[in-house]
């Protein structure tokens, strides 16, 4: 079975006078340990479709299935406790907590899952090994380069163990080598350990190296091509 | 971990977070020393009282109390001997109390006058270790002897202004010109206050008159010892009888309104002016072993003294127990509105932390960080960031707290006044360690209290929107 499934999903924002529709008759399924690229232009709904995915936002028509649950089905604190427990964030700017080590960083996640002491700091060294960063256990986001934040962001979100890892723009702000070095670890995550990646970009080395690319436009899929 | 985090929180801007702490820090030090002065004084006055003025218990012939008529007295022996075994009591004083129109050859005055045994009373009352001149009713004199406060012997006009030649040289070394200036005055005895302002004025250039006359009269007073004075009051026959006393002491207390009003003479002297039956009082003193034991005391004897009436120094001076609760509320009045100030402080820093973490907190709610965690967090960094503030300040606070308990804080130049309402100008700063446990418990409410403004922007805030905030 499908870990995601999208069917016949539309959001339609009302904030203003105008009617703005983001996505339109969105269908479609993602299968464990895919890596997938949603692309398209600005303002093809790509960031729309992954918070949609990701239990951030609510579709305005259709249903949204992830695991064994339609989202719509889950409010509050049980729509965030589904989130802790089985979506991975990676955002475009990092949002590394700042007074956190990189290891409390990746601890924080377990925490919340009421993870145990000992088990958290194992779990999250062993993270930041994934990640290539085990000598920055204790070394504040300020002393890590923004490829490192990135990587730490990453093990950040499989430290939680999700069902899923959604990724926003993750190399966006990054340079020509961070960005693939952290394209590589998370290939090498998703080849060899089965995680499942879904990424929004703009990034052609994102798109090269994704092996299924969803292209939108106008909030429609225009194209859903395995590589 | 999330306690961790809202401390290190709680500095991430530490010019700003030391800003809050030392206003905190210094508004709680403010308030504590406050409520430590407020206990001080409200201590004082009622150890004061206690002391010198209405003595822990006293017993009446009811009827006393109605009119305070000089016939309504009870037999002391019935009692004196029951008292003076009891369990908790260690002083005991018989009394007879009268209302008397004091007279001197230029003044005179209404006084009360307790007719006392001078070591009865010196087991119940502080009044005989209170004397700045003579004894207190000791010696055999052919006429009666009466001690008067300060302010009544002033009032009685009992006073004289006499600048001695050792004063005078004290003046000539302070300030030469001085010496100089008052050299017609030494050896003269001037018997009004008045008078000898004027008489310095005279002689004093006006920059020094200014200066020093009002310093120059307090040193220059004396009191006529030996000087007589003359009591009307009535007998229980209901007639008007006078009786001449010499005043042979001077006390003070911190309350000039009780200086002005009582006088003592002796026992015997006052029985036999008044034509009262020795073995008969008006008032029976006692002094208990403490504070605590007054209650319980005070109803053993009511129920063994049926006929009299036994009264405790907070129903005899009920306004002197409500300073004590009063102080405690004043106490509490000034630290709440000092913390309710601070909460300003608090609510603006922790709402410009929230702001500025608008996006973290998008991240946190987006990665599961649930609204109570969230709040929670918030509020610790609130309660941390008021009771660093608020540590700082209390240990401050103790510190200076212990070193003006032993050397008092003087307010000699408020003196004249506070020793009309009954406070003494040497105040003693005290507080209690449940006054700490209460302030500490304040700062605490004032930090969650202060956290939820801020706290709810961020619970309101939506994680999508959060995440996009540059």
């Amino acid at each position: 079975m499908a870990i995601i499934e999208v069917v016949n999903v539309d959001k339609i924002y009302n904030d203003s006078e105008v009617k703005v529709t983001a996505l339109s008759n969105i269908n479609l399924t993602i299968e464990k340990g895919e890596f997938t690229a949603i692309v398209g232009p600005s303002g093809s709904g790509k960031t729309t479709l992954l918070n949609l995915l990701g239990g951030l936002d609510s579709p305005t028509n259709g249903k949204i299935r992830v695991g064994d649950v339609w989202l719509n089905e889950l409010k509050g604190s049980k729509l965030i406790d589904f989130r802790l427990r089985n979506i991975g964030f990676v955002f475009q700017s990092y949002n590394l907590i700042p007074v956190l080590t990189a290891g409390e960083n990746v601890e924080l996640i377990m925490q919340l899952q009421g993870v145990s002491a000992r088990v958290r700091k194992q779990v999250a060294a062993d993270m930041l090994v994934k990640v290539g960063l085990a000598d920055r256990f204790a070394s504040r986001p300020a002393k890590l380069s923004g490829g490192q934040q990135q990587r730490v962001a990453v093990a950040r979100a499989l430290a939680s163990k999700p069902q899923f890892i959604l990724a926003d723009e993750p190399t966006a702000n990054l340079d020509g080598k961070s960005a693939e070095n952290l394209l590589q670890i998370m290939e090498h995550l998703n080849r060899n350990e089965g995680v499942t990646f879904i990424f929004s970009t703009h990034d052609q080395r994102v798109m090269n190296r994704a092996r299924r690319v969803i292209l939108l436009e106008d909030g429609r899929i225009k194209s859903d091509t395995l590589q | 971990m999330l306690l961790s985090l809202s401390w290190r929180n709680v500095w991430r801007n530490p010019t700003r977070s030391m800003v809050v702490v030392v206003a905190v820090a210094l508004g709680l030090w403010g308030g504590v020393t406050t409520m430590a002065l407020i206990n001080g004084w409200v201590k004082q006055r009622i150890a004061d009282s206690i002391q010198n003025e209405i003595s822990h218990i006293q017993i009446h012939n009811p009827e006393f109390l109605l009119n305070e008529e000089v016939d309504k007295t009870f037999n002391f022996d019935s009692v004196a001997q029951a008292l003076s075994s009891a369990d908790g009591i260690v002083g005991l004083s018989g009394r007879l109390k009268v209302f008397a129109m004091a007279q001197t050859d230029r003044a005179n005055s209404g006084l009360v006058v307790l007719g006392v045994k001078p070591n009865s009373e010196r087991s119940v009352s502080g009044i005989p270790n209170k004397l700045i001149m003579g004894s207190f009713l000791e010696g055999d004199f052919k006429t009666p002897s009466i001690v008067l406060g300060k302010k009544a012997a002033e009032e009685l006009k009992l006073v004289n202004y006499e600048l001695t030649d050792s004063i005078a040289q004290k003046l000539s070394a302070m300030e030469l010109r001085l010496g100089e200036q008052i050299q017609p005055l030494v050896g003269r005895r001037i018997r009004t206050r008045s008078s000898f302002m004027n008489a310095l004025r005279a002689e004093l250039e006006p920059a020094l008159f200014n200066h020093y006359s009002e310093t120059l009269a307090d040193s220059c007073a004396s009191f006529r010892l030996n000087g007589p004075v003359v009591l009307t009051f009535q007998t229980p026959a209901g007639e008007l009888h006078s009786a001449m006393f010499r005043v042979r002491g001077i006390y003070r207390t911190s309350n000039t309104a009780f200086d002005a009003r009582m006088a003592y003479v002796n026992f015997e002297n006052l029985a036999l002016a008044a034509n009262i039956n020795p073995n008969y009082v008006h008032e029976v003193a006692l002094l208990c072993k403490d504070n605590t034991s007054v209650v319980s005391i005070a109803q053993t004897l009511s129920t063994t003294y049926q006929n009299l009436k036994v009264r405790r120094w907070d129903e005899i001076s009920p306004e002197i127990a409500l300073y004590a609760a009063f102080g405690d509320f004043m106490g509490l009045i000034y630290i709440v509105i000092i913390l309710f100030a601070l909460a300003f402080g608090i609510i603006n820093t922790m709402m410009m932390n929230v702001l500025e973490r608008y996006r973290e907190f998008g991240m946190l709610m987006a990665i599961g960080m649930n609204r109570l965690r969230v709040y929670s967090m918030i509020m610790m960094e609130s309660v941390f960031l008021t009771l660093t503030g608020g540590v700082v300040g209390i240990v401050f606070s103790i510190v200076f707290i212990k070193i003006f308990a032993q050397t008092g804080f003087d307010f000699s130049m408020w003196a004249e006044g506070f020793e009309a309402i009954g406070y003494s100008s040497v105040v003693y700063p005290d507080i209690t360690l449940a006054n700490y446990v209460l302030v500490t418990i304040l700062v605490t409410a004032t930090g969650v209290l202060a956290s939820l403004w801020p706290a709810r922007r961020a619970l309101k805030l939506n994680p999508m929107q959060a995440l996009r905030v540059e």
